[in-house]
């Protein structure tokens, strides 16, 4: 029970974080066709901007600033890179955003060094919100959970219910339409690009204070954030919110699990068969969960490439 | 034709004669180059010619290279006699098993969804390879010893250059013979228009796989070559890293061109092997490079020298000799201002420089282009603006006058390089 | 710029006078992971072997030249590794220093074996400074081999005997380990001396190796089977991630560790570091004051991690430089790997020699605690290690393995 519970919080908290993350991603590649490879970059480029800034002011300028910064990178790349191979196709964008995944990692080494960087929450957000069978939960996981809430319902509400968001939506699914309704389509890709930057940015400077600042971070989270979008459903927000809480519940209790193929077998009365073929067959599921991702998003492609709530395409 | 012909020939001449005038070190360099060079040209028959974008190449080429391990080891042991010169048909057989498998399921989409499926499929294979100690020796991985085959021994790293190049040759041959035959000509109408071959009565599901599981298995050979060279395989070949390199070489050099990733390849193994005993920023510089050619050159640096060799009748060459020149000069200045400030952050970031500081209190000039720079100095950061923005303003006058040069004759083609200056100020940094 | 490292200046001041004939300098070379994801450890190994090295240049060099040494950046992989080696050797490397993965140290040994046997009148001696797998030491092992560092049961014994000893192993035993050669070593030395110390393994998990972001659900887990103690080989930030997500759930229960001395672990697990044991080649606060300063004043930082590790391999091998003299003429590299056999070298806490049987060194263990009030705290912080014991290195190490069958040179 105590087991359930705990890993419960904890994988819905990280299935948070891996939405805040990815919120952006398919935003982008909702509206644009773009699928950002430098997107767990712009998630570093915050965490790094947010440390700097708040050794220079505090912790809270580092957290709004931070994802402004990140922001105009984003602008900058789509106004001066991206609208530029855009007449290649989305290939050729793609392998852009590739090339700049190796530039913006040299450029963090160059600047800040190979080490982690000591990025730290402030005293004041270190302590533990509630005890939950003799173990402290620490409030700053509660936190990074709150934010990416706050995120999922501003964006949802400004999507839905705004001016900006029915021309955003406009532009998206008709832009020729849009444009011919006098709206500035480019512009709007360029704001949508810079926001997704931000959101990218913003979790960065959440999650950076909490997990280590290090040049891999992109590296580490990257390739998870592409599942994430691919199982919700390319460009769906709300199947990116489920299948992020999908992973992040599944990456925690895979922890606890011991099932392997074998187990499988024996439920068919195979299991002294299984066990007696070794290697992989008996490899316990907690010391291969990472590769348990890729393996739902590879059935994902192949069964339904739309994903769980993205519209056929 | 008739002198692309006598280039080759010249280069190929070239290659067999240089090598034993070098040192171990660029033969094995040499090596390397062609591998990647085989694995490029074999990655661009998907991606240039069949039009699917794999992220997962590593995959194939990973396997052609265990199987040559696990054949090699058989041979050592003396369990199965197999004359080392034809290992890479092993590599190639059972790539070409696994590439028709994975491209039986990647090629059921197309588009970014088929670049994910290839991507899923080698990250698959990379995250469970350590586990599986028999299979691919866990993280230390397999080794084995080349055994003396067709009166060679295959000590020297000289027996394996030429062992390489024979077969890097051969099956760039192949793969070049393929692109004229009928089925070539339906490859290229994959990437063109696939509603066409079904029109014309293709399976064109069929059709993708066949492609796949050619390229994977011309990686696979790839691959072998490469176990043989090392003697060694290391599940550390599934990597991204290795599915990422191929294509930064193939699209470098440009995928459009059949030649275009062979020589995107060498160009930047051997950039790589130069320069990565230089300055530690060289995936920096690499990066920049394959940004900058995928903003103003789009069909790579093959497809800006096919420009040149199609148009050169057309070209006002003696007119253009001015603005060609200047331009290399300006580039020269951008680059070198490039250089000197990434060379220069790379010292003075250091945590060696940091020490020296706080050991000695003074900020100690650095050596960058042979000379002494004071940190603190104006000049240390007036030079690199010194250059870089003359060198702009310069190469923007040039790719004008170029473009101008180029539009008299023709309308279509380059016209991506007239318009780099203004964005190489962004790539520059 | 290769940095050849020669200080001719340091060489005619004390006046020795070069032989006529052109001397062979000795030259070194350093493969490391200098760029790509282990760059931080490439570095500290480099850093320290250069000191060493500098300080043998600054008393005369070898051979009457002074001694090369040159970086070669592997890129953290082992077809880099492969590519540099054969750099290395076409350069005229007599000996290779490398440690940052034993993935890598597996590549080198190999090639190191290979080239060897190819051209048995050139040999290249491989120094392994911190590549721990114990199949370089069984399987792969060979003449020209030095392996400093220790493996799996080598460091885990003195720490759960030190542990025992303090009060702080208990009867729960927890172990959590990477799942790949190194965390499974770990995983068995954990289990097979359980009946030494008078333990029961309440709980084993391996788990992925640097992919997991979140350490709190194995917290969770850890904290379920309620454990006296936990012992954990992670490295890198596994262990760092580790200590963050314990730090962060207040759990108090004591860590024994074999890392906890790399960079940034005591920072980020915070107070409740305090107690942890981490079982060590050497401890700065063991060490002479002059040579720790001497070592901050060349590199800016005190030998922490893996240095003490590299400064000690290097130093036997410096030391057995000094009982070899081929009088200025061509090096004979066997010669130098039969004195590195043959000689023993101080490193501050006792001293270390190189076990014939399988070429690893046998050397000391400190095992020390997180403790505050220690003269060098770490990561900023008020903590750093205070040791409590020091084990011989003949009580520690095991019995070389069975699968090492050596081939001396004629």
């Amino acid at each position: 029970m105590e087991f359930l519970i705990v890993s419960t919080l904890n994988g819905v908290i990280y299935g948070m974080l891996l939405f805040m993350v990815s919120a952006g991603l398919t935003l982008i590649f909702g509206m644009m066709g773009v699928l950002n490879f430098a997107h767990a970059s712009f998630y570093m480029l915050g965490a790094y901007f947010a440390y700097t800034l708040s050794g220079l002011f505090n912790f809270w300028v580092g957290l709004i600033v931070a994802p402004l910064l990140v922001a105009i990178i984003g602008m900058f790349i789509e106004r001066y890179m991206l609208r530029r191979v855009h007449a290649h196709g989305h290939a050729h964008e793609l392998l852009l955003t590739f090339g700049l995944v190796f530039i913006f990692e040299e450029l963090i080494k160059l600047f800040y060094g190979d080490f982690p960087v000591n990025y730290q929450r402030p005293d004041y957000l270190n302590f533990a919100i509630f005890n939950l069978f003799g173990t402290d939960y620490p409030f700053y996981r509660v936190f990074i959970g709150l934010v990416a809430l706050l995120m999922f319902i501003v964006l949802f509400v400004l999507l839905t219910r705004t001016r900006v968001g029915m021309v955003v939506r406009a532009a998206e699914r008709l832009p020729d339409t849009a444009r011919a309704l006098g709206h500035n389509v480019p512009m709007v890709f360029l704001g949508v690009f810079g926001a997704g930057a931000a959101l990218a940015g913003l979790s960065g400077a959440v999650a950076g204070a909490f997990f280590p600042t290090n040049p891999n971070m992109a590296l580490e989270l990257g390739v998870i954030v592409f599942v994430v979008v691919v199982v919700g459903g390319l460009g769906s927000l709300a199947g990116s919110l489920i299948a992020s809480l999908l992973i992040g519940v599944f990456s925690s209790f895979a922890v606890g699990l011991d099932w392997s193929l074998a187990s499988l077998f024996s439920l068919i009365g195979l299991g002294d068969w299984a066990n007696s073929l070794g290697g992989l067959v008996t490899m316990p599921l907690s010391s291969i969960s990472a590769t348990v991702p890729f393996l739902l998003m590879l059935i994902v492609l192949l069964v339904r490439p739309a994903g769980l709530m993205g519209s056929k395409n | 034709m008739r002198y692309a012909l006598i280039a080759i020939l010249a280069l190929l001449a070239l290659l067999i004669i240089a090598p034993p005038l070098l040192g171990t070190g660029w033969q094995y360099a040499l090596i390397n180059a062609l591998i990647a060079a085989l694995f490029a040209a074999a990655f661009n028959l998907l991606v240039g010619q069949g039009g699917m974008l794999s992220f997962g190449h590593a995959a194939y080429f990973g396997v052609g290279a265990f199987t040559v391990i696990h054949l090699m080891q058989s041979v050592e042991y003396g369990d199965i006699p197999f004359p080392t010169v034809l290992l890479p048909l092993a590599g190639a057989a059972v790539s070409l098993l696994c590439g028709a498998l994975a491209g039986f399921f990647a090629t059921m989409r197309s588009g970014v969804y088929f670049a994910l499926v290839t991507l899923a499929l080698a990250e698959l294979l990379h995250s469970l390879a350590p586990h599986w100690d028999e299979m691919f020796g866990g993280e230390a991985g397999l080794s084995s010893m080349r055994m003396p085959s067709l009166g060679f021994t295959f000590g020297s790293t000289l027996e394996v250059y030429y062992l390489t190049l024979s077969w890097v040759v051969i099956c760039i041959g192949l793969l070049y013979a393929y692109t004229r035959t009928p089925f070539g000509r339906l490859t290229l109408a994959l990437r063109d228009n696939e509603q066409r071959i079904r029109f014309m009565g293709f399976n064109a599901h069929g059709t993708k796989i066949v492609v796949f599981a050619i390229s994977a298995m011309f990686s696979g050979v790839a691959g072998s070559l490469m176990a043989i060279s090392n003697e060694t395989a290391n599940y550390s070949v599934f990597s991204t890293q290795v599915s990422a390199l191929v294509v930064l070489h193939t699209f470098v050099g440009g995928s459009t061109i059949f030649f275009g990733p062979i020589v995107g390849a060498c160009v930047l193994s051997l950039f790589t092997f130069v320069v990565s005993g230089v300055t530690h920023s060289w995936m920096l510089y690499q990066g920049i490079i394959f940004v900058l050619v995928m903003l103003f050159a789009p069909k790579g640096i093959g497809g800006v020298i096919q420009a040149h060799i199609e148009q050169r009748h057309a070209l006002p060459w003696k007119r253009l000799a001015a603005p060609y020149a200047l331009a290399t000069l300006a580039g020269l200045m951008v680059a070198c201002a490039t250089v000197f400030v990434v060379q220069s952050l790379e010292i003075v970031l250091s945590r060696e420089y940091a020490a020296a500081v706080a050991r000695t209190g003074e900020y100690a000039p650095y050596t960058v282009f042979a000379r002494e720079w004071q940190v603190f100095h104006p000049f240390t950061w007036l030079f690199p603006v010194l250059l870089l923005v003359p060198g702009l303003y310069l190469l923007r006058r040039a790719f004008a006058r170029i473009q101008t040069l180029w539009d008299k004759d023709d309308d279509d083609d380059n016209g991506d390089i007239a318009a780099a200056p203004r964005e190489l100020m962004e790539g520059g940094h | 710029m290769p940095r050849w490292i020669t200080t001719a200046a340091a060489i005619t001041a004390l006046g020795v006078i070069a032989p006529a004939v052109q001397a062979e300098p000795l030259k070194i070379a350093i493969i490391e992971s200098l760029s790509g994801p282990q760059t931080s450890t490439g570095r500290l190994i480099a850093t320290a072997a250069e000191y060493v090295i500098d300080q043998t240049n600054a008393n005369g060099g070898f051979n009457g030249e002074p001694i090369q040494v040159k970086e070669y950046d592997n890129a953290g992989d082992t077809s880099g590794a492969a590519t540099k080696f054969r750099e290395a050797a076409a350069d005229g490397a007599h000996v290779i220093i490398q440690g940052a993965s034993s993935a890598i140290g597996g590549q080198v040994t190999e090639d190191v074996r290979k080239h060897n046997i190819r051209n048995p009148d050139n040999p290249i001696i491989y120094i392994n400074v911190g590549a721990e797998a114990m199949e370089l030491r069984g399987k792969k092992c060979h003449f020209h081999a030095f392996h400093f560092t220790t493996t799996a049961p080598y460091r885990t014994v003195p720490l759960m005997q030190v542990m025992s000893e303090q009060g702080d192993l208990g009867k729960r035993v927890y172990s959590i380990n990477q799942n790949y050669s190194w965390g499974r070593d770990m995983e068995a030395a954990i289990v097979d001396n359980a009946d030494r110390f008078d333990y029961q393994v309440v709980d084993k998990v391996l788990h992925e190796v640097n992919r997991i972001q979140d350490f709190s659900p194995f917290v969770a887990r850890i904290k379920s089977e309620n454990p006296d103690s936990v012992i954990t080989g992670n490295w890198s930030n596994d262990l760092l991630l580790l200590m963050k997500a314990v730090g962060d759930a207040n759990l108090d229960i004591t860590f024994g560790t074999i890392f906890m001395d790399q960079p940034g672990n005591v920072a980020n697990a915070g107070d409740v570091a305090e107690g942890h044991y981490v079982a060590h080649s050497s401890n700065i606060e063991l060490l002479d004051e002059a040579g720790t300063e001497a070592y901050k004043k060349a590199t800016g930082h005190y030998p922490v991690f893996i240095e003490p590790t590299t400064l000690n391999g290097v130093g036997l091998f410096a030391e057995a430089l000094k009982k070899v003299n081929f009088d200025g003429g061509d090096i004979d590299v066997n010669e130098i790997a039969l004195a590195m056999e043959n000689t023993t070298f101080d490193n501050g806490l006792g001293g270390m020699h190189v076990r014939k049987a399988d070429h690893q060194a046998v050397i000391p263990i400190v095992v020390s605690q997180v403790a505050s009030g220690v003269k060098y705290p770490v990561d900023g912080t008020e903590l750093g290690f205070k040791p409590i014991k020091t084990v011989a290195g003949e009580d520690a190490i095991y019995p070389a393995q069975d699968s090492c069958r050596m081939r001396r040179p004629k």
